[in-house]
């Protein structure tokens, strides 16, 4: 039985191009509120969906949850594998167990409501989802959360068990939602024990724009 | 419109128009086209095969080309797995979002999968076989509306077959946008298939043996003797009843048959049973069984 502590831990910017390619780790990407931010460098590897299958992050969700996506992902994280997924998703596994002891029954994860890479269909305006850290919920117990009465119940639930929770509020227009409820932790990201940015950064070079570099107060391009 | 005059003439001159007319009439159809191809005969023959009909879930036909045309250029494969999610943005261009009832689907296995995935043969297979409203709008928006419209075109079905949308799509229907065919326009479509020409043998093998599994049988099988067998799509909606399918009968080659009527909203009883009289007339037109 494959456990989370089984997983090596990878760089992504040490990934072959065609990973770093699909993963676009530590760059700089602008969202959908017009901020920038810096997508996650530092992942699980995932060598195959079996064991993703196994892998426990909280007592009531697996590896897998986060990572069932459809035929909108790359084909190199769907199909060919293995697949990688941000440190950070276990802060959101350990959030959604608060939720779930809460509503003491099953809670559901979408497809494609977990991590989603940027090259992901719908990671158009860099998706929080892009960080692993968020979680579109379908169903909770028998509550298909595709009405405003249901979307809104278990948003208040929780936001009380977990305060840091975002979430999205009901409604069709940008920003909202009305067949799902959408929960995530912010654009958190996990660095892991005995690596770290600045060490890691001499041996691969600075980050995609320049960000150790530039943090050094070395002249350079604007 | 011909004068009464003339359609009596034609009538005398085509025994088959007759007979269909006859069916229309006697039913209180407002209006019907039917049109055929047959293979052993290499005939064809249509009445008011030009006449433009809303194309209801025949229009699936025409989607299942889609698809496997996305399949054929490597864009999806059949095993390739899509999220079922009941939400779709209309194609009235207002950006407002639509749901498929689950009482307006006929089945209940896609919606019961709402949150999942499931594979396009899976969902290729339900948008024929049961006519799933919720697996054809997936289909559709995986494959694209344009690619849809393009494959027709390349195919040069676009004279007779107008996709513009996703079923269950009221805002576009209020809006007047609906999926539109002639009995020529789906009888081209069917041809496309049996004829194994416009794609592979593996891929024309496979859109076959789904319409082979169609479910709704009351139209041009209905009426058929044993051990004929038909791979078929019906569509029906308030004003509209058609078939449209692919007649295989033993001993002789086939023949592809669309069958398209229109009634008044009131008029709900008999649709199904007309197409399949129509289907029995053109049978025993072509096999010489004609009592």
């Amino acid at each position: 039985m494959h456990q989370l502590g089984d997983l090596e831990v990878v760089d992504g910017l040490k990934l072959p191009a065609r990973e770093r390619q699909v993963l676009r780790p530590g760059e700089l990407v602008r969202g959908r509120d017009g901020f920038t931010r810096r997508l996650p460098r530092w992942f699980y590897r995932v060598p195959s969906w079996e064991v993703a299958l196994e892998v426990s992050l909280a007592p009531h969700f697996k590896l897998w949850e986060f990572l069932d996506v459809d035929v909108r992902e790359h084909e190199l994280l769907r199909v060919h594998g293995p697949r990688y997924v941000p440190l950070a998703v276990t802060l959101l596994a350990a959030a959604l167990e608060a939720f779930r002891r809460e509503v003491n029954t099953y809670v559901h994860i979408s497809a494609n409501g977990g991590y989603r890479s940027p090259a992901h269909g719908l990671s158009g305006h860099a998706s929080v989802h892009c960080w692993g850290v968020a979680a579109n919920l379908y169903r909770v117990g028998d509550d298909l959360l595709d009405d405003v009465k249901n979307i809104s119940r278990y948003s208040d639930l929780a936001r009380e068990v977990f305060p840091a929770f975002q979430v999205l509020p009901f409604g069709s227009g940008v920003g909202e939602t009305d067949d799902h409820l959408h929960l995530d932790v912010g654009y958190a990201v996990v660095t892991p024990h005995g690596m770290g940015d600045e060490e890691a950064d001499k041996n691969a070079g600075p980050l995609p724009g320049g960000g150790a570099e530039a943090r050094r107060g070395r002249k350079g391009g604007a | 419109m011909p004068s009464r005059k003339e359609q009596q003439r034609g009538d005398d001159d085509d025994p088959l128009r007759a007979r269909v007319r006859a069916i229309a009439d006697k039913r209180g159809a407002r209006s019907v086209a039917v049109a055929y191809h047959d293979y052993e005969t290499k005939t064809g023959w249509s009445y008011r095969g030009d006449e433009w009909f809303h194309a209801a879930s025949t229009i699936k036909v025409p989607v299942l080309l889609g698809v496997f045309r996305a399949i054929e250029d490597g864009r999806l494969s059949l095993l390739a797995r899509v999220h079922v999610r009941n939400r779709f943005i209309s194609a009235a261009g207002d950006r407002s979002a639509f749901r498929v009832a689950a009482s307006r689907d006929a089945n209940a296995e896609v919606q019961k999968n709402i949150g999942r995935t499931m594979r396009v043969q899976e969902l290729a297979h339900h948008m024929i076989v049961t006519s799933s409203n919720l697996a054809t709008n997936l289909l559709i928006e995986i494959v694209g509306v344009d690619a849809i419209v393009d494959t027709l075109s390349r195919l040069k079905l676009d004279s007779g077959v107008t996709f513009r949308r996703g079923v269950e799509d009221d805002a576009a229907h209020e809006a007047g946008i609906n999926n539109l065919c002639t009995a020529d326009g789906m009888l081209a479509v069917l041809r496309v298939i049996e004829e194994r020409k416009a794609f592979s043998e593996a891929s024309s093998e496979q859109m076959l043996e789904i319409l082979h599994a169609q479910e709704f049988r009351s139209g041009i099988p209905a009426r058929l003797p044993d051990g004929v067998r038909v791979a078929n799509k019906t569509g029906e909606i308030s004003t509209v009843a058609h078939d449209a399918g692919i007649v295989y009968v033993p001993d002789r080659k086939p023949y592809a048959l669309v069958v398209l009527t229109e009634w008044d909203a009131e008029k709900t009883s008999g649709r199904s049973d007309t197409i399949a009289r129509i289907s029995r007339a053109v049978f025993d037109h072509l096999t010489g069984s004609a009592g």
